[in-house]
């Protein structure tokens, strides 16, 4: 840490509101100004703590020094009591029947030793409402908000995995409600969020870091100027966005989970200053005490812990590839620790002697997602893991929070952090040369993390091949994006660098919990995955002559597509000419069916992204007779696998109503050709032959007028009584006809004008 | 003494097949063909044809045939004086239909020309063409003006002359279409099939299930035929005393499904053979298949330029020829009603024809909007004027029937009274009342056939069911349809609908005092006086023949005596 001059607050604030005229006076001026203006406060000093922390409180709420576990739990209890409407205190779990059947007590979660449970806070508006969980023992349960686990201290030696979370619990209580503070007071609001939110390139977007000198730039000695963590970069973050996060997650904060560990360190095995001879070593494990267990041949009678073989190490005890996967750090015997030998950091706790699927087989199902013994179950009959009460806190915790139902976990975003190395984590860490399903996204979100905090990300397994790791298991059985944080360059930190390497953690902290919703979701759009994927648009469509229109999509080979039909499925509905249509305008269209939705079928045909890159194809086959028509409107509804956004194609905006408009073509056959004349016979004789028959009715009576009309004016005075006249016969049936025949004895025999001209002829 | 009469039986029968046959024949029904299954469509089509057209028409013309005159006369007569504003109505309707029905009657001259001249030859965009057309009121005013000209000139000189004119018109009509159909069929088959003939004739079931097809059918036999628009009661009243009304209508409906049935086989053929997506094309509106879907069409025919010129030439006279014998038929039921009521002739006529041309002018030249999906223009006005007068035709089919009904009612109170009987009893009332209507006026020794008890049926039961359902669905389809239908301001909605048909029968129902006052001159032919006293608007002493002089008083107002002037003149 470099040594910097003390300089009045004010004087510098000043300096930073001045900075938008600085240009102004152009550079001759500022070569001028005298070199020691341009230089930060001492970040030390009673001023700056007070500015940048504003909370108040004693040095360690402050960050001047480490928080015990002691005065981190009362400070808990404090900031809980202070701000009843977000957040809740909490010690383990109340206990009861888990997810696995087992009876468990607040006992359970009780660490060895010193017998502490785990305190945490549950952070979310109006916490005492929703709905409550015995089991775990919170309120403010929400179906609708995401939830997100956030756990520090794991290994009891890593000290500042606490003070982070702790930082991000201050933070939380003190600007929850404080829409546009400007927390560096130059005048601006909110202008220098975390990371590079707006994708410019530049961290330091309100330029109070760049605008000192050089000298000063670096002030977190990490070689980089004005990077992550340096004095006057991302310290104006938006209330606002803190606030919204707050009412919209349920943050489940754990700082110090390995309690006992913390406390073994601390008072008995580096003491109260580790910093100064424990920098780079200390306690790491629980304090389970292993010479009590079958496998520990020397009891240990005075019950002092016995640190050449107690302990577990947490971070090996979860059950995911549990014990000794191939490559993975000791103890190559899982459950064994030889108590007098070298000190086993990374034992990872005793082998799972129940037979917990009653088989009366043992340990023949581990949990690695695979059915090991063919039994139709996954994962039934563990080699062993979750044996601690802190590990089991987190399994209860992350199995019986059940917010929906679903029994699946909430937490689709677990976070930890760890030390040291400044590395960002993401699974697996079990296996070397091998990548999660989701491998693109978890790059993607620890890239977001490490260019916040200027850390490298990396795949676990490529630090160190481990076991039973926390991420491994959150990923591999809950399916939770897990993210580890290597913080700092010490187990044990330096006080004086507490507060910024714990301001430096807030972005990724924050990010995590806005991530929290949906992290697949967010990871295909940040990679702009859903830009590249396309959906056949109405011209490209080919309608087969029958069956089913298929609509391809073309998928990034890695997008996380939800194949439930609820969350991805393509929306249609078919509109169809109205058939009381206005004659003289142009076509009305009359919407006959509401929408419907049909799945996709995922297929493995190649097909070309828009970046000119393989995608695979999915296919959904919207069901149209073929006696239909009109127009089919389409859009797709993507899911993703974790999430419950969907993505829409077409996007939203590109075409009115967000969908695609199809012409429909007719494709029935037209009919059969012989029913078809027969239909056209039987009109024909109706209509043509009709009008025939009443033409030909019509002439013939106009044939009798024409006669009629001759002989109207001779005869129409005399001929009263029209019996005879050929007129009238014509006006009589061809029956009445034949009685008269008959009456006169005539032949009756012929067609009616035959009959008449008989009679006329008589 | 003589009245104006047709010359012959087929010189009403010409007549009125040319009011029967018009536009909707040659593009409505193909269309409503396409989008209603084919063969399915045809029916109800037909059905509808024996249940609704042919009886309506069969009353029409034996309303006409007896009270000789228009349709406020025919109302005077047959649903007595209260009720002459019945005929005033049906004869608004026409005529305000006719205001627009000149403008599209123009379109239809305009495609003629510009066919003949070779300007819907292959690759003109027949879009723009449209366009361009529709959006230059000049133009379109130009041919109205056209069009009102044509037809004032085939009425001026009375039946005679529209006889003639509609004989001349028809026949070639005929011949036009054959050829066209002719040359449809040889363009269907160059593919080994008669798609086009198939499809128009195969019933695919499913459709018979669905309501949208039955009364599309009915709406399609009932517009088409022109049944209960007034005309036939006009036509009827040129009859000879001895003419067979109901072999008329017969005749006339058959024919005019005839027409139909050419005309759709031509369109359907035609589209068939050329157009990918046919049935879209039939079935997508109708401004569309008409003027830029069939000249397209047409264009492609085969045997070359000369032929594809000779075809589309063909189509649009034959299409100007049928809006043109409509629009005879509309402008005489309005002139028909003005010399009814001592107004000369040729003075009607220039006054009709005038209205005609001026009201009309808003059709063409107001609101000519452009559908933004499609790219075509149309014009708003024009189908604000049809949204609203279309359906109002359904009125003047129900005051027919009403007439009838009251008819009915009358010779039964009559009847009692002759008999003394009191009390209602529905068997006498079926007997000397329902039928009655039937028994004096269609079963007449004029009529070679005789009409069965079916007919009241379809007048006292079937008519108000199918009024009932025509109208629902009608309104139905408006409220669901279209957004804010309630809003007066919406052309497309039904306040505007109703606002004006309230408006429209407020107005006439005032007017009935005044227009009953009026003497009526009926045009009786010789040797067909027939009694009326016995109607309920027949006791009417100011009803007199042509050739009578009103002798009760001075008229105007004004003492000159004027009125007998003009009926001087007329006899």
């Amino acid at each position: 840490m470099s040594v910097v001059r003390r300089v009045s607050v004010h004087l510098v604030l000043l300096m930073f509101l001045l900075m938008p005229y600085a240009g102004a006076f152009g550079n001759v001026e500022a070569q001028d100004e005298p070199e020691e203006i341009n230089e930060p406060l001492d970040i030390w000093s009673k001023d700056y703590i007070d500015d940048v922390y504003p909370w108040g409180g004693d040095d360690a709420a402050q960050f001047k020094e480490y928080h015990t576990y002691f005065t981190m739990k009362d400070r808990m209890q404090h900031l809980a009591e202070n701000n009843r409407n977000i957040m809740t205190f909490h010690e383990g779990l109340n206990g009861g029947v888990n997810a696995r059947g087992q009876t468990t007590t607040a006992n359970t979660y009780e660490g060895w030793y010193y017998n502490h449970k785990s305190p945490w806070v549950k952070i979310t508006v109006n916490p005492q409402g929703g709905d409550c969980n015995d089991f775990v023992g919170d309120c403010g349960n929400y179906p609708d908000r995401p939830d997100v686990l956030l756990v520090g201290n794991h290994h009891a030696r890593e000290w500042m995995s606490y003070e982070v979370p702790m930082m991000f619990l201050e933070m939380v209580a003190h600007y929850y409600g404080k829409a546009g503070v400007d927390n560096d007071g130059d005048g601006l609001v909110d202008e220098d969020p975390w990371g590079d939110a707006d994708g410019d390139g530049i961290l330091d977007d309100d330029g109070d870091c760049l605008s000192l000198n050089s000298s000063h730039q670096d002030s977190n000695g990490d070689g980089v100027l004005c990077g992550p963590g340096d004095h006057g970069v991302d310290e104006d973050f938006s209330e606002q966005y803190l606030t919204d996060l707050v009412n919209t997650r349920e943050i489940y904060l754990i700082p110090m989970l390995n309690v006992d560990g913390n406390r073994y360190d601390r008072e008995v095995y580096c003491g109260e200053t580790a910093w100064e001879n424990c920098a780079k070593s200390g306690w790491r494990k629980n304090l389970r005490d292993n010479t009590l267990t079958d496998a520990g041949p020397i009891p240990n009678l005075n019950e002092e812990v016995d640190d050449a073989c107690d302990g577990v190490d947490l971070n090996r005890n979860y059950q995911y590839e549990w014990g000794a996967p191939l490559g993975a750090t000791g103890p190559l015997i899982p459950g064994d620790c030889i108590a007098g030998t070298t000190n086993n950091d990374v034992y990872n706790g005793p082998v799972d002697t129940n037979d917990d699927d009653g088989d009366f087989l043992l340990n023949e199902d581990a949990v690695d997602g695979d059915d090991n013994d063919g039994d139709g179950l996954i994962d039934e009959d563990w080699l062993g893991g979750n044996t601690e009460p802190e590990t089991k806190m987190i399994q209860d915790l992350t199995e019986m929070n059940d917010d929906n139902g679903d029994g699946a976990s909430e937490f689709k975003v677990v976070f930890n952090w760890h030390s040291f190395s400044n590395l960002v984590l993401y699974p697996w860490g079990h296996c070397t040369d091998c990548q999660t399903p989701d491998h693109d996204f978890l790059v993607y979100h620890g890239d977001q993390m490490a260019e916040m905090t200027n850390y490298e990300n990396i795949q676990s397994s490529d630090l160190y091949p481990t076991t039973g790791d926390f991420c491994d298991w959150h990923y591999g059985v809950h399916n939770s994006y897990c993210f580890t944080m290597e913080i700092g360059n010490n187990f044990h930190e330096h006080p004086d660098d507490i507060d910024h390497i714990a301001a430096l953690n807030m972005g990724p902290t924050f990010y995590m919990v806005e991530v929290a919703d949906d992290p697949a979701f967010r990871a295909v759009f940040g990679l702009g995955m859903d830009e590249i994927q396309w959906m056949q648009s109405p011209a490209n469509i080919t309608i087969p002559d029958e069956g089913d229109i298929p609509v391809e999509l073309c998928l990034h080979p890695n997008f996380p597509l939800s194949n439930d039909v609820n969350r991805s499925h393509m929306m249609y509905r078919q509109v169809t000419p109205t058939r009381m249509q206005n004659d003289y305008g142009p076509t009305e269209w009359k919407e006959i069916q509401p929408w419907d939705m049909t799945g996709f079928d995922q297929t493995t045909i190649r097909c070309e992204l828009l970046d000119g890159t393989n995608g695979t194809m999915a296919i959904a086959n919207i069901p149209i007779p073929e006696t239909s028509v009109g127009e089919i409107h389409y859009r797709a509804m993507l899911g993703t696998t974790n999430g419950a956004f969907p993505i829409n194609y077409p996007t939203v905006g590109e075409q009115p109503g967000d969908y695609y408009v199809l012409s429909l073509p007719y494709r029935a056959g037209f009919g059969s050709t012989l029913l078809a004349v027969m239909m056209f016979i039987l009109v024909a004789s109706v209509v043509w032959g009709g009008l025939g028959f009443t033409l030909r009715e019509m002439f013939r009576d106009r044939g009798d007028d024409d006669h009629s009309d001759q002989t109207d004016i001779v005869e129409s005075s005399i001929q009263t009584v029209g019996v005879d006249s050929a007129q009238d016969y014509g006006r009589m049936t061809v029956a009445e006809l034949k009685v008269i025949l008959s009456e006169r004895g005539m032949p009756t025999s012929g067609r009616k004008a035959e009959l008449i001209d008989r009679l006329k002829g008589a | 003494m003589s009245g104006d009469t047709f010359g012959g039986r087929m010189g009403l029968i010409f007549a009125t097949i040319g009011a029967a046959i018009g536009t909707g024949n040659i593009w409505r029904f193909p269309r409503m063909v396409g989008a209603n299954g084919g063969g399915s469509f045809l029916v109800p089509w037909l059905i509808f044809l024996f249940v609704w057209s042919v009886p309506l028409v069969i009353a029409e013309f034996a309303i006409g045939k007896r009270a000789r005159t228009g349709t406020v006369g025919a109302f005077r007569i047959f649903a007595g004086k209260r009720f002459a504003w019945m005929g005033l109505w049906t004869a608004w309707i026409s005529t305000a239909i006719g205001f627009y029905y000149a403008v599209v009657t123009g379109w239809c001259l305009k495609y003629f020309s510009a066919a003949a001249s070779g300007g819907l030859s292959q690759g003109v965009d027949t879009t723009l063409v449209w366009n361009e057309f529709l959006q230059s009121p000049s133009q379109v005013v130009v041919f109205q003006f056209l069009a009102v000209l044509i037809t004032m000139a085939a009425i001026w000189r009375g039946a005679k002359a529209i006889e003639k004119v509609n004989v001349i018109l028809m026949i070639s009509l005929f011949i036009l279409l054959f050829s066209a159909l002719f040359l449809s069929i040889l363009m269907d088959a160059q593919d080994g099939t008669l798609d086009g003939f198939v499809y128009m004739f195969s019933i695919q079931p499913e459709y018979l299930l669905q309501p949208e097809t039955w009364i599309s059918g009915l709406s399609q036999s009932a517009w088409s035929c022109s049944a209960g628009m007034g005309m036939c009661i006009t036509y009827a009243v040129y009859m000879r005393k001895d003419e067979d009304t109901t072999l008329n209508a017969a005749t006339m409906c058959l024919a005019n499904n005839s027409i139909s049935i050419i005309a759709g086989l031509t369109v359907m053929m035609a589209i068939f053979s050329v157009v990918q997506d046919p049935l879209s094309a039939v079935s997508g509106g109708s401004s569309a298949i008409t003027f830029l879907v069939l000249p397209e069409v047409f264009a492609q025919a085969p045997g070359g330029p000369i032929v594809q010129l000779a075809m589309v030439t063909m189509f649009f006279l034959a299409l100007s020829f049928a809006a043109l014998t409509s629009m005879i038929s509309t402008v005489e039921l309005c002139v028909r009603n003005f010399v009814d009521h001592g107004v000369e002739r040729s003075q009607a006529v220039g006054f009709t024809g005038g209205a005609l041309f001026l009201f009309g002018i808003p059709s063409a030249a107001l609101w000519i909007l452009m559908d933004e999906s499609t790219g075509v223009a149309f014009p708003q006005f024009l189908e604000v004027q049809d949204h609203i007068w279309g359906y109002g035709l359904m009125f003047s089919g129900l005051f027919i029937a009403f007439s009838i009904w009251k008819y009915g009612w009358n010779r039964y109170k009559v009847w009692q009274d002759e008999n003394d009987i009191e009390g209602f009893d529905f068997r006498d009332y079926l007997d000397n009342g329902v039928s009655s209507f039937r028994d004096d006026f269609i079963n007449t020794g004029d009529n070679d056939w005789w009409i069965g008890k079916w007919w009241d049926y379809i007048m006292y039961l079937g008519f108000p069911i199918m009024f009932t359902v025509l109208m629902g669905s009608y309104f139905i389809d408006v409220i669901f349809n279209v957004d804010d239908p309630w809003n007066p301001g919406n052309p497309k909605g039904i306040s505007i609908v109703l606002l004006f048909w309230g408006f429209t029968a407020a107005v006439f129902i005032l007017l009935n005092r005044w227009l009953v006052s009026r003497p009526l001159y009926r045009n009786v032919p010789e040797g067909a006086e027939v009694p009326i006293d016995t109607l309920p608007g027949g006791e009417d002493e100011m009803i007199l023949q042509v050739g009578d002089i009103w002798m009760g008083g001075d008229l105007d107002g004004d003492g000159s005596g004027k009125d007998r002037v003009l009926v001087a003149e007329l006899a």
